[in-house]
């Protein structure tokens, strides 16, 4: 019986380890003096703590200037792909244009079918022929596209939810269609427009396609682009890389530290609706 | 009184913004491909019509061969591999109570993280004289692998980064549906003298099938869309071994030579792949196990 006990544990716990092990790795590796103390002693703790690593990595990688631009851009298109997306849901949920609103809401799911990377070359025209190739509007404007169709969908479904007669004696009261959607419906929907904004930043902060072929200037890089530059510039010095994986993990781990129920529902309802 | 909902105008601020971003976006690139995929532009000099040769250009290619090769191969890993496991682990997550939410978080994280940062994570794990998988390899007596530089190597090195990504990711959609069956059915069982085996097989698997489906057409869409993780580890490399039609695609039409239409054919050969397996998914397997899930 206490077998029985013992053994899901075991075999789960060697699963974590396979898991975490890489970041443990990593970790450590980017706290070590030198490639040869990594290679004799993949496994051990650092001898010395070398916490200039991380001050050389962001001086010298940039990763500052990554970083920032990650932030940035990320923040930048989740929120206007999610309030862009609850106000087309409002509309065709809640307003009285029904055949309307039937016909935008499928047209918009088809996005939901075509894989991100079928649409990489024309997009690369478009924005080629936009002029903002080399410019972050070449990210804004795909990514905030790109995270549409699933929050039209989710913020949909949310709003449909909602009972009516708020609405109603909101209208009672005066209130405009868009007075209507900032004070009555946006605070009701917080919790849905939260997971949508989550998805959208997550989505963003990692895109790597896109990014790597859109932009070239150096100085407009975001993390994912930039850091595998870095890794291709300083492909000897092993702490050096790993300090900048550290550096571009580390946020994403924090916020999934505060926000991991929302992070996890909102990944998984994403995929399964697509 | 009701003005505010019936604003003709007000209706068309709201969708207006979304509506030309996805149209400008979505679906002038799917027109706009599917009219550069018959021309041979390269971006600069003026185009000329050349019909389907982008199309059997790709199709006679044998790189391109084994480029769909290497995408059935992801697919085929990720149902025939990663698949029970990934069922397995969920149902030891659901069968424990201690220290289920700590399991659950854990396993997941790989898959919020970037795919480059993946890449080249895996890249120094793999490095043949100090990453760590060679060195715990030594500890056996195994000579050094070059497992991203070898072509025996190099795409199974490929699949496994891929696989600690998401599988986690899928361990805890499966783990939902577990708990979601109704305790009652357990306990009866139970009472009918089945074992833990028993049980799982007879009670779990079949209920969660339905959701086991759905991750098979995710695993579908996902082999069918890899990219990243290649060009970042490998650049489809060495010779090939690691080329999926994707980074095919982004190698040939976007390299010193562009050739937009060529790529552009290539995307549109990898839409059709997509839907053509999704819809023979569905029509053999896929139907069977419709099940009442949502």
């Amino acid at each position: 019986m206490a077998l029985k006990r013992v053994v899901p544990h075991a075999v789960l716990m060697a699963y974590v380890a396979v898991v975490l092990f890489p970041f443990v790795f990593v970790l450590f590796s980017s706290l070590k003096g030198s490639n040869v103390e990594i290679a004799t002693d993949p496994f051990g703790i650092p001898k010395s703590w070398r916490f200039e690593n991380y001050a050389e990595a962001w001086v010298k990688a940039k990763i500052g200037v990554y970083f920032f631009n990650s932030v940035y851009l990320s923040l930048a298109s989740a929120l206007a792909a999610a309030l862009l997306a609850a106000a087309t849901a409002f509309a065709i949920v809640r307003m009285r244009f029904p055949r309307v609103g039937r016909g935008i809401y499928q047209t918009v799911l088809i996005g939901m079918f075509i894989p991100g990377n079928v649409l990489f070359i024309a997009q690369y025209i478009l924005v080629m022929n936009l002029g903002v190739l080399n410019t972050h509007w070449a990210l804004f404007l795909p990514y905030t596209a790109g995270a549409l169709p699933l929050g039209v969908l989710l913020l949909a479904a949310f709003m449909k939810s909602l009972p009516g007669e708020l609405e109603e004696a909101a209208i009672m009261d005066g209130l405009s269609s868009a007075g209507l959607f900032v004070k009555i419906v946006l605070p009701l929907t917080l919790p849905a427009l939260v997971t949508v904004f989550i998805v959208n930043f997550l989505g963003a902060w990692n895109e790597y396609l896109l990014a790597n072929f859109f932009i070239s200037k150096d100085a407009l890089r975001t993390l994912p682009t930039g850091m595998v530059g870095f890794r291709d510039a300083f492909r000897t010095n092993y702490a050096l890389i790993c300090t900048g994986i550290v550096y571009s993990v580390a946020p994403v781990l924090l916020l999934y530290a505060f926000l991991q129920k929302q992070i996890i529902e909102g990944m998984t309802v994403g995929s399964v609706k697509g | 009184m009701r003005t505010a909902l019936t604003s003709p105008v007000a209706y068309a601020l709201f969708v207006l913004p979304t509506i030309l971003l996805y149209g400008l976006f979505f679906l002038y690139p799917m027109l706009s491909s599917s009219f550069y995929a018959f021309t041979d532009w390269n971006g600069l000099d003026d185009y000329r019509f050349v019909g389907f040769d982008n199309f059997l250009r790709a199709l006679q290619d044998e790189r391109f061969h084994k480029a769909i090769l290497n995408n059935l191969a992801f697919i085929g890993f990720s149902v025939f591999v990663q698949i029970p496991v990934i069922v397995l682990m969920a149902m030891l997550i659901s069968s424990v109570k201690r220290l289920q939410r700590f399991y659950k978080t854990a396993v997941f994280v790989p898959s919020i993280l970037s795919t480059s940062v993946i890449g080249i994570l895996w890249g120094f794990l793999y490095e043949p004289e100090m990453g760590p998988v060679n060195r715990l390899l030594g500890v056996f007596g195994i000579e050094p692998i070059y497992w991203l530089a070898d072509p025996r190597w190099a795409l199974l090195s490929v699949l496994i980064a891929n696989a600690w990504q998401w599988m986690g990711f899928y361990i805890v959609l499966v783990l939902a549906a577990i708990l979601a069956i109704p305790k009652e059915l357990h306990e009866a069982a139970v009472v009918d003298g089945a074992n833990g085996w028993q049980r799982a097989l007879s009670i779990t698997v079949p209920l969660i099938m339905p959701l086991i489906s759905v991750v098979v057409m995710l695993s579908i869409a996902g082999g069918m869309r890899v990219v990243d993780i290649v060009l970042v580890m490998t650049k489809g490399g060495p010779v090939g071994a690691t080329e999926v039609m994707a980074s095919y695609m982004v190698n040939e039409a976007m390299g010193i030579d562009p050739n937009y239409g060529f790529g552009t054919a290539i995307a549109l050969i990898i839409f059709a792949f997509a839907l053509l397996l999704t819809s023979l998914y569905q029509m053999t397997f896929g139907r069977r196990m419709e099940g009442g899930w949502f």
